[in-house]
């Protein structure tokens, strides 16, 4: 079976946001991202149902040629409000010297026992070769931001 | 009338990959101003055209000092080549 990952904010992060369990103010090395391997090179599924870091389990990518296994630190954005809506981002993150495929990643909490914050499905396979990977965040505004709350 | 509409939402990441090579400077100042400024298709035309001069403006100004943070990243290499006593490597840093 094929990997299924759909992006989507974890159910229990919502849950645990309402706990106080994540602050994502200052650069707080605490968040990291996870990269899945290639859909056909897993068996998982992951969305809204995820809970935690570990459940990535042989769903993630090895550690080799660029990429290390728990993944890379996030720089987080101090939260804002954008008229009505609280929203926060992190700065954009790359895999320098790397080849390997990925279909998506994990937005996780190690400051919270590496509880999942955010799905993301990168719509199919993505693969770099030799060269570097780089994730990028939508404008932290209203209408975009990675998380908000509207 | 009471509307309540609202909750926790995700945003949108994007993904770049170049093979046998890093990003250029152009390319990282595209990601840059996109993650900067959003321009929103409802916007008044006006408000737009404003937008996308300060977008291009920006762009220009982000190419131009991510140029020389390569060249003066290169710098620093060229001097720990021959403080390593491989000058011969310095050939590669030219372009």
């Amino acid at each position: 079976m094929a990997l299924s990952i759909t992006t989507a904010m974890p159910t229990s992060f919502k849950v645990e946001l309402m706990k106080g369990l994540h602050n994502f103010t200052g650069a707080s090395n605490r968040f990291k991202m996870a990269l899945f391997k290639a859909t056909a090179s897993g068996s998982g599924t992951f969305g809204a149902a995820t809970t935690n870091y570990s459940q990535m389990g042989s769903d993630e990518l090895p550690t080799a040629t660029g990429y290390t296994q728990q993944g890379k630190f996030l720089t987080s954005v101090t939260p804002v409000a954008d008229g009505t809506t609280a929203l926060t981002t992190f700065s954009a993150l790359t895999w320098t010297s790397s080849s390997f495929t990925t279909s998506g990643a994990l937005i996780y909490d190690t400051g919270d026992s590496n509880s999942a914050c955010a799905v993301l499905s990168f719509g199919g396979d993505q693969t770099v070769s030799s060269g570097d990977f780089q994730i990028q965040f939508p404008t932290a505004n209203a209408s975009s931001a990675i998380i908000r709350i509207a | 009338m009471l509307s309540t509409a609202g909750g926790v939402q995700l945003g949108i990441a994007t993904t770049s990959a170049v093979s046998g090579r890093g990003f250029t400077p152009e390319e990282l100042a595209e990601h840059a101003v996109n993650e900067v400024i959003s321009i929103g298709n409802n916007s008044h035309p006006v408000i737009q055209a404003q937008a996308e001069a300060f977008r291009e403006e920006i762009r220009a100004v982000m190419i131009n000092y991510l140029r020389q943070a390569v060249a003066s990243n290169n710098t620093t290499l060229i001097n720990r080549f021959r403080d390593a006593g491989h000058p011969e490597l310095v050939k590669l840093l030219e372009v």
